[in-house]
């Protein structure tokens, strides 16, 4: 066995951890969820831990400061901190260090902050425990920790409760409140998945300039790839409780050693302007953690396996010192790295892909013209949570919300149309719109020529059979108490499509269609896992013979081996049956990866829209570069060093004068912004920009995806 | 914070005058008139109709519900029936009782009931929280008539330890007036504890599994800050709601413990009026009822708004 990646890096590593293994006690035997993991950190580096859903890695995080709960049974050979051994049976050492030594942040700072106690007080806790400060001293150190994680007003911010702050200032204050007694490790577990990609970039920004300001040594935990190659210096893959590859992050992410590793990197979508064809999702799923099989774990979902695969893998060092789980390793690093095979990929050619651009009515099957929504709020209830449709921000002081403000988009038939923006910006809301799920306020939809906009129940039945919805969460939009049979075999009796046999009949081929077997139609729900509920969602919607789908976040609950075969599933039906979608997400790389057009909305609104390949690439609106600059992508670290970073973070609702981006642009010209509403711009037939920036400075900014970007 | 205080207010009229139409339309579906009931079965027709004059019986029915209502505004409840005497210092006294009763019986149902709660989240899964599950469920399950017998059967009639029924004011002494109060609140607490240690020992574990209970460990903070300041007040919040609900449950109680113990409280005035038909005093016992019954929600509601900063603060700072 060889030393992990951290002690090679100059003395003592500050955390040294070995054959970690954390098992829990239930009803079918023991379950590993952590096998033998062993790691180790040096002062001031930053170790990532990455891998799917049921790797173990929170666990792993939450095992430092024992954090886990009586029920899971830790043990480790080695467990030093700082060189102090922290292998005791009632885990007093570990729970010692808890909040000065080493820090914690979690996942969703929504949560993470108690909702009853002011923030200030919560941060000042730990200062007031181990630093033995009075309330008045930690009061005043909070304010200058507030400061320093970049938080405006920090006196504002001390006395406010959390449900009064915005999403990316509550993690600031948890950071802020990590900070406090000036730890030597941190340790950050999904610390920005909860966030907008925009307020992430930010985070990862803060989080970069306080490690060189601390010397923190940090441990990252994230299912994400291209945040933990821009925040890591190692890296550590988890899959089903075991360390698989680690290594310095940028070897392991330019040639991944491990079949599972550079499955990881096969599945991401990529926000090139470049269309790739198709992803390579890992087929399979985890195996029994009850029951893992002696030989290597991955096998069973393994293109690489074979017979020797069936002995114990233990890790074993290669030559550029990274350690690896797998007898092949050799070989599968000196194989083509998964990027480049999938840069070769021929460009997609979609059905709508060949046909000239436009909003032209010709031809159009959704046609949406300057439709609004307002949400009226009980005024008197002010300081409830609203929670609509696509987790509204918390709107208080204004009775009204504008949350969908004069919107026109076209989609023809078997047309891609990504819909992308931050949370808040009203995205949801129009997909909503466009299937009348919810009354616009104004304006005119329809569907097919249709017109729905004041259609009764009656007059809609036809073209609710036209446009269908796959949501966002497959747990909750699958009926608990259905077998996967009666949930696609509903819209077809619902229709009148097919009764009897002939429903039956139906039903295999629509399983067949998203590749679920015939037995999957008398399964329940909960025995299916997220991917298999996501594909019969899609069946479900695709039972109508549908002609436009919308899409709404459909893959941004699954993990991203599971969300590649979703996305490649979701492209063949376009090829196949030429349905059209309104693909509506947060994630650029998805929209970019299968849309055939894209519209970025801001604050109810589409500020730019055209055609993938000329919205991904200059001219931009500053909003979409923006975006495009906060997506951290892997293998493009280098791009963090031009990148245009967005402030504050966006705020729905109001009346909205001039431009609606101006208060957050990077890119501002001065009061013309807030006055004036700005012209729209076509750069190119099809490419509408709406800002007040003269075409030549939009076209002069340079591309956000260097190279890979194609020349417009 | 003062709107949702006159929302709250408004709601709580709306419902009192509701409940007071309905209590009113009592007089006007039941058959034969009040007339009738006072004079007796062998009034002639021509008393009757000078009575009905008197009492304004003939006028239409909103003219009587007015009367009727607005006195209750100014304290005026009316006569009884059968006691020929005014209504409202019976009603005052037996409420007093009654609330002595209440009011001792919901503080031993908030203390016991929400530190039983703690402490089964605390232990969840251990012997402790077994053992109290079991306790819980049995107390929900058996009624209180059967407490009442048991505990009478054995603290009065057995051990003649202290009195099976009746009361006595403070004025005789604090003991005595203890000793008459044991039973009925005893009986009247059992299902209630086990009840609300129920629900909060839920509404603790909710809160225990929180991430922002995990984020104060992770803090270093000892263990029963977390409980007691990052834990309980919001475990608490669920908690306020339910008590309030059980005042309704209390009263319900109360009725079949002041008829079994003999108690004069306002359930068994009410039981009273109703079994010799005393209309006037039965409208006037059902309405106070339901009017504390409906202060007790919306103090809980205030209490919950107060203990809620979502509600008490609703402007976003950043």
């Amino acid at each position: 066995m060889s030393a992990p990646a951290g002690q090679d890096q100059g003395g003592a590593p500050l955390l040294d951890v070995h054959g970690l293994t954390v098992e829990y006690a239930t009803g079918r035997g023991n379950l590993r969820a952590v096998d033998g993991a062993s790691f180790a950190i040096a002062p001031g580096r930053a170790l990532g831990i990455v891998g799917e859903s049921g790797s173990g890695k929170s666990t792993v995080a939450m095992t430092l400061l024992d954090l886990l709960g009586p029920e899971a049974g830790m043990s480790a050979e080695r467990f030093t901190f700082e060189g102090e051994d922290l292998l005791d049976p009632v885990a007093a050492r570990r729970k010692a260090l808890r909040g000065h030594r080493i820090a914690m942040v979690f996942q969703d700072p929504g949560s993470a902050l108690n909702p009853a106690i002011q923030v200030g007080r919560q941060i000042a806790e730990p200062l007031i425990r181990h630093r033995g400060m009075t309330q008045t001293q930690a009061a005043a150190r909070v304010q200058e920790l507030l400061a320093e994680v970049g938080i405006p007003r920090p006196a504002d911010v001390a006395a406010a409760y959390p449900h009064q702050l915005s999403g990316g200032m509550k993690q600031r204050a948890l950071i802020a409140t990590a900070l406090g007694c000036e730890p030597r490790l941190m340790v950050l577990d999904e610390p920005t998945t909860a966030l907008d990609v925009t307020i992430e970039a930010q985070i990862l920004d803060l989080l970069e300039q306080l490690r060189g300001k601390h010397d923190l040594s940090i441990l990252f935990v994230s299912h994400n790839l291209g945040v933990i190659e821009r925040v890591c210096d190692d890296v550590c893959v988890l899959y089903a409780g075991r360390v698989v590859e680690q290594g310095a992050a940028a070897q392991v992410f330019a040639a991944p050693a491990h079949p599972y590793t550079r499955g990881l990197l096969g599945s991401l979508p990529r926000p090139s302007a470049q269309r790739l064809s198709r992803l390579t999702p890992i087929p399979g799923r985890l195996p029994d953690l009850t029951r893992a099989p002696a030989g290597c774990i991955f096998a069973e979902r393994c293109e690489h396996a074979e017979a020797g695969c069936g002995k114990p893998q233990e890790p074993r060092a290669l030559a550029d010192g990274r350690t690896v789980r797998c007898w092949k390793a050799e070989a599968i690093a000196a194989g083509a790295p998964p990027t480049q095979a999938m840069a070769e990929a021929p460009p997609d050619a979609g059905p709508a892909a060949a046909g000239a651009p436009g909003t032209t009515d010709a031809g159009a099957l959704i046609a949406v013209d300057a439709v609004g929504k307002t949400f009226r709020l009980g005024g008197m209830l002010a300081g409830l949570r609203f929670d609509f449709s696509g987790g509204f921000p918390l709107r208080t002081d204004p009775p009204k919300v504008r949350a969908v403000d004069g919107v026109s988009l076209r989609v023809r038939p078997g047309e891609v149309v990504g819909l992308v923006g931050e949370s808040g910006c009203g995205k949801s809301t129009l997909g909503r719109l466009i299937l009348r799920l919810i009354e616009p306020s104004d304006g005119r939809i329809a569907i097919d020529g249709h017109d729905v906009t004041g259609a009764s129940v009656a007059a809609l039945r036809p073209v609710r059979r036209l446009a269908q919805m796959v949501f966002q969460n497959p747990d909750s939009s699958l009926n608990p108490r259905q077998t996967i049979g009666q949930i696609v075999r509903r819209p077809l009796e619902l229709f009148g499509i097919a009764r009897g046999a002939e429903a039956q009949a139906k039903v295999v081929e629509l399983l067949g269609m998203v590749r679920l077997a015939p037995e999957y139609a008398q399964r329940y729900p909960h025995q299916l896992s997220g991917g298999e509920k996501q594909r019969v969602s899609i069946a479900r919607a695709l039972a109508t013979s549908p002609k436009f789908i919308v899409l709404d976040e459909a893959t941004s609950a699954l993990d991203v081996s599971v969300q590649a075969a979703i996305l490649n599933l979701l492209a063949d039906l376009r090829d196949r049956l030429g349905v059209a979608y309104l693909l509506i997400s947060h994630d650029l790389s998805v929209i970019a990866h299968l849309a055939d057009r894209v519209a970025v909305m801001y604050r109810g609104a589409v500020v730019e829209e055209g055609p993938s390949a000329q919205v991904l690439a200059p001219p931009y609106h500053p909003y979409t570069e923006a975006l495009l600059s906060a997506v951290p992508v892997v293998g493009l670290k280098d791009r963090a060093a031009q990148r245009v970073r967005l402030k504050g973070a966006l705020i729905g609702g109001g009346a909205v004068r001039g431009c609606r981006f101006a208060d957050r642009c990077p890119r501002r010209i001065g009061p013309i912004c807030d006055t004036e509403t700005p012209p729209v711009v076509e750069p190119a037939p099809g490419h509408r920009i709406a800002c007040h920036l003269p075409l030549e400075a939009l076209r002069a900014v340079p591309p956000v995806f260097g190279a890979a970007a194609p020349h417009a | 914070m003062i709107g949702y205080l006159i929302q709250r207010l408004l709601t709580v009229a709306g419902i009192l005058v509701v409940m007071s139409l309905l209590v009113f339309g009592i007089t006007q579906v039941m058959p034969g008139s009040v007339a009738h009931m006072i004079l007796g079965e062998f009034a002639t027709n021509d008393q009757i109709a000078a009575l009905e004059q008197t009492l304004g019986l003939n006028d239409p029915w909103h003219v009587q519900y007015w009367r009727w209502a607005s006195g209750f505004l100014v304290g005026d409840f009316g006569q009884s029936l059968t006691m020929q005497r005014p209504i409202a210092p019976l009603i005052l006294d037996a409420l007093g009782r009654s609330a002595a009763l209440a009011g001792l019986s919901f503080g031993f149902v908030a203390v016991i009931g929400l530190w039983l709660g703690i402490l089964g989240a605390v232990k969840a899964g251990r012997f402790t929280d077994h053992a109290l599950a079991i306790g819980q469920y049995f107390f929900i399950a058996v009624p209180e008539f059967f407490w009442c017998i048991v505990l009478i059967m054995l603290f009065a009639t057995t051990l003649g330890w202290l009195p099976a029924t009746g009361y006595a004011p403070m004025s005789d002494g604090f003991w005595r007036w203890l000793s008459h109060m044991v039973l009925p609140v005893g009986t009247l607490v059992t299902g209630l504890i086990a009840h609300v240690s129920r629900l909060t020992r839920s509404a603790m574990l909710e809160v225990l599994q929180s991430t922002y209970v995990s984020a104060a460990r992770a803090k270093g903070l000892p263990e029963r800050t977390v409980l007691w300041r990052h834990a309980l007040p919001n475990a608490l919040l669920p908690a306020i709601t339910v008590l309030a609900v059980d005042v309704g449950i209390l009263f319900g109680g109360i009725v079949v413990v002041e008829v079994v113990f003999a108690y004069p409280g306002l359930g068994r005035m009410i039981v009273y009026a109703i079994e010799n038909k005393d209309l006037p005093l039965m409208q006037a016992g059902v309405l106070i009822v339901t009017a504390i019954y409906t202060m007790a929600n919306l103090v809980a509601d205030l209490l919950y708004a107060w203990a809620n900063p979502r509600i008490r603060y609703g402007r976003s700072v950043a």
